[in-house]
């Protein structure tokens, strides 16, 4: 599935329910700005599924990035009247979701509680019955389907942090160098090492698993 | 181009961001090497399986937990306010009890110097009154000395001017302690 495609269906599952839906984002701060407390509603539409997508990539546990994702828009709402608007909101939504993300790992990497707490969870989550993902579909192919997605998101966790993040904002979220640049705080030349690094980690580490 | 060099700018060949001489060079390398043809491929198609990968979707109460972190997000913002507020209610409550202060050390003053004109007026030598008191200073004196029912005279400590002295008179009354030497409490 292309980015485009991913994007489109994205859009679609937010539907346009207020008056803000055909705004630029950029717009859509400014109303909040101005008072209407209703346009930070439109902002949360438009982000929660892409953020909660790109901190659980990063970090690897569902509720952990939601809890994350709680706290980027808590951040969002506390500093919006400092948000320089020449740029890009999203932008600046990933930054603080970026950030937010490498003190988890950080953090997790320094208590160990944390980490047995996400590998249980994972471990119950791997058990669970196949039976209930979707009936629709053949136990065979459900299986494929199940164990090649697990393999893509086990290699993506195995890439170093660093190159992780780069990665996930480029492949999944679809930025550009220059805004993964502004996002991760690096410059251009960094950028795209760490990327050309991630991919060939992540080619070299999922290659066994798609012969 | 060799290997290392494919490699190395892979990354840049997938993205289409070769200029048109490296891009050709890259394909032509991809035609005669096997290896990096695969390394190619492999990449390619743990791409699109990434691209596949369904959205995470958001919990049911997702929404509603944010709304009662954000309420709680104001409701730390009010107590900022209520803080400001406290200091300007302070300074206002300051510059209020300043003022009656000011205002009641005034009205004392009046008083007193109302009592030191009395002092220096009623004179004891000028007490118990009548003929000694000039009309001009006491307009309207009423001393209550004498007790009309026992004909019994009473030490003074107080009296009474109806209408400090001077043109404007109006009739206000003013009470004025007298000290206990002439007789007073």
């Amino acid at each position: 599935m292309t980015l485009a495609v991913r994007d489109g269906l994205r859009s679609l599952r937010h539907t346009p329910s207020t008056p803000f839906a055909a705004f630029e984002d950029s717009q859509v701060v400014q109303a909040f700005l101005d008072g209407q407390d209703r346009a930070f509603d439109e902002l949360v539409s438009r982000y929660q599924v892409r953020l909660l997508n790109f901190i659980y990539r990063t970090v690897g546990d569902r509720e952990r990035a939601e809890d994350l994702v709680q706290e980027v828009f808590i951040r969002i709402y506390r500093h919006l009247h400092r948000f320089d608007q020449s740029k890009k909101f999203s932008t600046w939504a990933y930054t603080i979701a970026s950030n937010l993300a490498k003190n988890e790992l950080r953090n997790r990497s320094r208590n160990p509680l944390v980490l047995f707490q996400t590998i249980k969870r994972h471990w119950e989550a791997d058990h669970r019955p196949l039976q209930f993902e979707d009936s629709s579909s053949r136990p065979d192919d459900l299986y494929r389907k199940r164990h090649l997605r697990e393999l893509v998101e086990q290699s993506v966790s195995q890439l170093p942090e660093h190159h992780r993040v780069v990665f996930v904002l480029r492949e999944l979220e679809g930025k550009t160098y220059e805004e993964i640049a502004e996002i991760t705080g690096c410059n251009l030349g960094t950028v795209k090492s760490r990327l050309n690094r991630a991919r060939n980690n992540f080619a070299a580490i999922i290659a066994p698993h798609l012969d | 181009m060799n290997c290392c060099e494919f490699r190395e700018k892979h990354s840049d060949f997938v993205d289409d961001l070769l200029n048109p001489q490296e891009q050709s060079d890259a394909r032509a390398h991809l035609t005669a090497c096997a290896a990096c043809r695969r390394f190619d491929a492999t990449l390619r198609a743990g791409l699109d399986a990434l691209r596949a990968l369904p959205d995470v979707g958001l919990s049911h109460g997702f929404r509603h937990r944010l709304q009662w972190r954000l309420r709680d997000e104001l409701a730390v913002r009010v107590p900022v306010m209520a803080r400001w507020s406290g200091a300007v209610g302070t300074l206002l409550l300051v510059a209020t009890i300043g003022f009656v202060g000011w205002d009641l050390l005034q009205s004392r003053a009046t008083h007193r110097r109302g009592a030191e004109w009395a002092a220096t007026t009623l004179r004891p030598a000028a007490l118990p009154l009548a003929a000694n008191v000039p009309a001009r200073v006491f307009p309207a004196v009423r001393f209550s000395s004498l007790d009309p029912r026992s004909d019994a005279f009473h030490p003074i400590n107080s009296i009474l001017v109806t209408d400090p002295p001077g043109p404007a008179a109006r009739g206000n009354q003013v009470r004025y302690d007298l000290p206990a030497v002439w007789g007073g409490p």
